[in-house]
């Protein structure tokens, strides 16, 4: 009874605020217009058929049209509205919950009935998620009509972005909390939590670009290894059949520098590892945002399928048809073809613990404080 | 029996404020009790130590026959916050299901109970109008109303008339009187003097953190009776010896028994000496506050 007494609380509290129906407004025209997109036997159409755009490839039943459609929705959708647009509008409407529920003059009221501290605090953070929640899953419902009707796949994995996006907000929410009841002032709770997410994002880049220095480099490395193995190997032919060829030296002279490349290249791999092991560990022990919303994408996605979060990190290799070359060392391209498709790998492989187990502990930490503040504070 | 029984409580504030300084009182069962005190005396700090919105630093004693901190006990105790606020998208009506629930009352008690309420307190008409359109002494009887929706055995009103005009004042102390006839205690905390003087059973008046005095306004006013004979002309010399005072053509002699004076109004007499006025005195409940004020050098902030 007390809870469901908090639930309705926080009901009238959000929807006595005007943005929370602005987020669901918006909410709804993103929906609208996701489900304008079409294909026929042509192409695809836009705005319930208003526009054509003809296409031999992404047309009705083309696995390319449902690699757009369930990539824009894993990688545009979810990526800019949830995890971006909306996100910022939901903390925006919560963010004054807590400070407001601290208010002195209405904390008094509220802590003063029969119910414990603890379980006061985690039902009004419930409560509170439970809201975002919601908001998430009626947009995920709609998504799920759309995808359904449009290229007649009624794929169950859209609602995993249910908890992905509260998993996601719930990180930065713990934080708003946590400022918010010590603060009890809700703007400084959204600019400190606007602080914090910038700061995982600063993080989370710093560890992609070093991760992606190092494996460049280890590339690179494999590329001389190999590069001294077979140069080896032509010159032991070589000198079995003479020991004066004019090739010898060049041979040498190309072992050589494939050996001073490869200590460079190691001597910076070192240097480079100096920096990605801190920052690594850093991004460990924080939440990490973008592998989270990054999830449904792993989930999402169909191997064969085309893949429109390649396309958007500027790899046109699948749409252009192009097959992958096998590993080349000699080429540029390739290498770093091969230092990208590592890079995806690597964080594909990363364990749900470490992308959401480390994240979630972080959050029961920041909520642990956040709690244990509540209880012992004297309002 | 003693609905409230604290012995010894201590409060140090983080900040080295010590606000309660070994406070032991005692309420009964069926009183009105009155807690008062200046301003910044500790009376809300009392309060908020039974309510446990704040921890004692040292507290030994019961409500309701629980320990203090026992939240069940709770269930039972009303309590009314001072400078209360609900939240602003509330009607009256939903304050009052909101807080009720959080009480652990039923649906439907709370629904008989929150209208009955808001007609008691003079709300009726305004239980669907958003609490930020209600005015300050509408605000206090709907928190009252709030305290009262677990139907508790005890309420604690923290300063109910502040900020209620001199009608709703008196119309709280009805309530009040009222609320002692169903058989609940009260407990409330004040600064202001005259209307509690009218409703308290028991007072206890607390100055700077320490509880000076308590009791029944008659026990605490009777060393104080006295009677004032004001004469007309010299003041003769044996008046000093048989009065217990003298102050210019003023004779006091202390004590509740109009025998005492008799004598010396005969004395008076027989030497022809005018008697102006004769007046049983006794102090009222502002003049012993003022007293207990004093005796511990506070700035006497009282308003
Ligand atoms: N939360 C708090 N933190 C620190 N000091 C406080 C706090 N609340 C009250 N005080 C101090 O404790 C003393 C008693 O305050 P209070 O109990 O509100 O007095 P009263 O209700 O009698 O006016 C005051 O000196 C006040 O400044
Ligand atoms: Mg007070």
């Amino acid at each position: 009874m007390q809870f469901k007494a908090l639930l309705i609380d926080a009901y009238r509290q959000l929807s006595a605020a005007k943005l929370f129906w602005v987020t669901v407004g918006i909410s709804a025209l993103v929906v609208v217009a996701y489900g304008s997109i079409g294909f026929n036997a042509e192409g695809v159409t836009i705005g319930f058929g208003a526009y054509q755009i003809e296409s031999n490839q992404l047309r009705e039943g083309s696995p390319w049209a449902r690699g757009l459609y369930i990539g824009i929705f894993s990688s545009i959708l979810v990526n800019i509205w949830l995890a971006w647009i909306a996100t910022v509008l939901a903390l925006i409407s919560t963010c004054s919950i807590f400070p407001e529920f601290v208010h002195s003059g209405s904390i008094e009221l509220t802590i003063s009935k029969p119910i414990g501290r603890l379980k006061l605090f985690f039902s009004k953070y419930l409560v509170s998620l439970l809201f975002v929640i919601m908001q998430v899953a009626i947009f995920c419902v709609g998504i799920f009509f759309c995808v359904g009707l449009r290229i007649g796949e009624w794929n169950p994995i859209i609602f995993a972005a249910i908890p992905i996006v509260a998993t996601f907000f719930s990180y930065l929410f713990a934080i708003c909390v946590l400022v918010g009841i010590v603060t009890r002032s809700g703007i400084t709770a959204l600019l400190i939590t606007g602080v914090f997410w910038m700061l995982l994002w600063t993080i989370q880049t710093s560890e992609a670009v070093l991760n992606r220095f190092v494996i460049q480099q280890i590339v690179d490395i494999e590329r001389f290894d190999e590069g001294i193995i077979t140069a080896t190997e032509e010159l032991e032919k070589i000198k079995t059949v003479s020991s004066e060829d004019f090739r010898i030296s060049k041979l040498e002279k190309r072992i050589e520098s494939f050996q001073d490349d490869s200590e460079e290249a190691s001597e910076l791999l070192a240097e480079l590892d100096m920096w990605h092991t801190p920052t690594s560990w850093v991004l460990t022990l924080s939440p990490k945002t973008a592998q989270t919303i990054g999830l449904l994408d792993r989930w999402l996605s169909d191997p064969d399928g085309f893949d429109i979060a390649a396309i958007m990190n500027g790899d046109m290799s699948e749409f252009e048809g192009e097959e992958l070359e096998e590993f080349d060392p000699t080429t540029r391209g390739a290498r770093e073809r091969e230092t990208m498709r590592r890079m995806r790998v690597d964080y594909e492989n990363r364990p749900l613990f470490y992308v959401i187990g480390t994240s979630l502990l972080f959050e029961g930490f920041i909520l642990g404080l956040a709690s244990w503040y509540f209880c012992r504070k004297d309002f | 029996m003693a609905v409230i029984q604290l012995q010894d409580v201590e409060k140090v504030y983080r900040g080295k404020v010590h606000a309660l300084r070994g406070v032991s009182i005692e309420v009964m069962d069926g009183e009105i009790f009155g807690l008062l005190g200046p301003n910044g005396a500790g009376k809300s700090t009392l309060v908020k130590i039974l309510m446990t919105v704040i921890h004692a630093s040292k507290v030994s004693g019961t409500m309701l026959g629980n320990p203090i901190g026992n939240r069940k006990t709770l269930e039972n105790v009303g309590y009314l916050p001072e400078h209360h606020r609900f939240p602003y998208y509330l009607t009256g009506k939903q304050v009052l299901h909101h807080y009720g629930a959080l009480c652990k009352v039923g649906r439907k008690e709370r629904n008989s109970r929150s209208s009955s309420l808001l007609t008691r307190l003079g709300l009726a008409g305004w239980e669907n109008k958003k609490v930020e359109t209600y005015s300050k002494g509408m605000l206090q009887r709907l928190g009252i109303a709030q305290a009262l929706m677990n139907n508790p055995t005890l309420l604690i009103l923290d300063e109910p008339t502040d900020g209620v005009d001199p009608v709703g004042r008196r119309e709280i102390r009805d309530l009040l009187a009222e609320l002692r006839e169903e058989g609940r205690a009260v407990f409330l905390n004040s600064h202001l003097l005259s209307e509690l003087e009218m409703v308290c059973d028991r007072v206890a008046i607390m100055v700077k953190g320490r509880v000076t005095m308590q009791g029944t306004i008659q026990s605490l006013t009777v060393d104080s009776q006295r009677y004032e004979i004001k004469i007309a002309g010299e003041m003769p010399a044996w008046a000093k010896e048989h009065c217990s005072e003298v102050h210019g053509n003023m004779l006091v002699c202390k004590g509740n028994d109009p025998s005492i004076v008799q004598p010396i109004l005969d004395r008076l007499r027989s030497e022809n000496i005018t008697i102006v006025s004769v007046n049983p005195v006794r102090e009222n409940l502002e003049d012993l506050f003022m007293r207990a004020v004093d005796n511990t050098d506070s700035p006497g902030a009282i308003q």
